[in-house]
């Protein structure tokens, strides 16, 4: 039901993604795995239309969207068809939790400000945050901050959720409560792309995982065969190291 | 002092701060409300990245910050009817001092937009909004708050700024107490007095400036 095809990126003479495509189902949560500088990140900014793409396009349902140039209203259509989750969360620092999930409803899509905040207090209230309705940004914790911003990037509805690192500029300890509502999200249908270094996410959570490097996709796999029969040596490296610290740690041979 | 002259001081500070009331508090409030759109006009110019504009500002801001006021006072008043443009005390006054706060602020309000991590509005396009939406409902806000103790202080230089406009022929608060020193010869004390009228004006905006900030404090 989402589709994105041949997104071509370049800066300069610096080619950051090669015609990357994916195929995403209702329900489907996908993470994308890889190096620093792999085009992981750059090939969602791309999707969430954040970055121009040179050519590319994105298909959701029926309607086709090209990220070269979306334009006035199809622009506003497509931004409520798709929500975008930062890796610094983003929020708007003169907004509350509730004036943040809410502003984008109100102004963009010209809802009534009683109708508005029911919905925003209703998805404040599934991040686990109804008592902080009325707290600036600068009053959360990072963990309470990013489950605000997937509020907000809810508030429309959309019918794909883009994650971009969602948990790295976090304490590790806070990591969880903002995979756990992440974990909820998907357990309801919530189609989502997640780029991310949290292996264990990608293990347990994600339906399916796409492994990038230099601007092209190595390999995708549902989860399970990702993981445990990787079909590239690249990728196996990749998850070997990134899985395996302490046993690629060197041995003193002083024994225990 | 006698008592004639405290009568006299009595009589013209009604007159001093009716003056004030009148001329320079309007030009102030007038002019730098026009000020700090140019201000923000004159920074978005700054931060877009077209070097045509880019340049025209500069060159703007440049030629403003290194003339005096009174010059550029006395080009528009005494000087643009030579070449056929006429405008009168308060609209010369009006239009020099938007000017300057335009140049002047320009930067502050730059430094203090930029201030806003950019990120933010990549947000507000997520949401839906426009450029100018994202501007206006998230960063501006925001940026003034930065900006507000610098821009409280040039709201208060713009207040004795404003005395200038006696060389334009303004009767302003100056003018005023000069007009009635030259019947009475009381130039101290009317100078004293004319002093005495700005710093309650300056005073207040000062009062004002910190309760305001206050209150910014806890919106955040």
């Amino acid at each position: 039901m989402l589709e994105l095809k041949n997104v071509h990126k370049q800066f300069g003479d610096n080619v950051v993604l090669k015609d990357v495509s994916l195929k995403v189902d209702k329900g489907d949560v996908v993470a994308i795995l890889g190096p620093s500088g792999s085009g992981k990140t750059t090939f969602l900014r791309c999707a969430g239309y954040l970055n121009r793409a040179d050519s590319g396009k994105l298909i959701i349902g029926d309607e086709e969207y090209d990220l070269k140039k979306i334009k006035g209203k199809d622009l506003l259509r497509y931004r409520s068809r798709v929500g975008f989750v930062f890796q610094s969360f983003n929020l708007y620092g003169n907004k509350t939790a509730l004036g943040n999930v809410t502003l984008g409803l109100k102004v963009a899509q010209k809802m009534k400000k009683e109708e508005a905040e029911e919905i925003g207090r209703k998805l404040l209230k599934k991040v686990g945050l109804s008592d902080r309705a009325d707290f600036y940004p600068s009053k959360l914790s990072g963990g309470q901050q990013q489950r605000v911003a997937i509020a907000r990037a809810l508030a429309t509805n959309p019918e794909v959720i883009f994650f971009d690192e969602p948990t790295s500029a976090l304490d590790p300890e806070l990591t969880g409560e903002v995979l756990n509502v992440i974990k909820e999200l998907a357990d309801e249908g919530v189609t989502m792309i997640v780029v991310t270094h949290e292996m264990e996410f990608a293990r347990k959570v994600a339906t399916k995982v796409v492994f990038m490097e230099n601007g092209e996709i190595v390999e995708e796999n549902n989860s399970k065969d990702f993981f445990e029969h990787p079909q590239k040596e690249r990728t196996r490296e990749f998850i070997y190291k990134s899985s395996t610290w302490a046993a690629d740690a060197q041995y003193d041979g002083s024994g225990i | 002092m006698n008592e004639r002259i405290v009568t006299e001081l009595i009589e013209s500070f009604g007159k001093l701060f009716w003056a004030g009331v009148k001329v320079s508090i309007p030009l102030t409030v007038t002019s730098f409300s026009a000020g700090l759109l140019i201000a923000f006009l004159v920074a978005l110019a700054q931060i877009a990245k077209v070097p045509i504009l880019r340049r025209l500002v500069r060159i703007y801001v440049w030629i403003i910050r290194c003339t005096p006021m009174i010059v550029q006072l006395f080009v528009v008043y005494f000087g643009l009817p030579s070449i056929g443009i006429t405008l009168n005390s308060f609209f010369s006054a009006w239009l020099v001092m938007s000017l300057s706060v335009g140049a002047y602020c320009s930067e502050t309000v730059r430094a203090a937009i930029e201030s806003v991590p950019a990120e933010q509005l990549e947000a507000c396009y997520c949401d839906g909004l426009t450029f100018w939406q994202g501007m206006i409902y998230v960063i501006v806000p925001q940026a003034l708050r930065t900006a507000f103790p610098p821009l409280s202080n040039s709201i208060i230089g713009l207040v004795k700024d404003t005395s200038l406009a006696y060389s334009v022929a303004l009767v302003e608060i100056l003018a005023t107490a000069q007009r009635i020193a030259a019947r009475t010869y009381d130039y101290f004390w009317l100078y004293m007095e004319a002093g005495l009228i700005y710093l309650i004006i300056c005073s207040v905006l000062t009062v004002l400036q910190s309760k305001a900030e206050k209150a910014l404090e806890r919106r955040r």
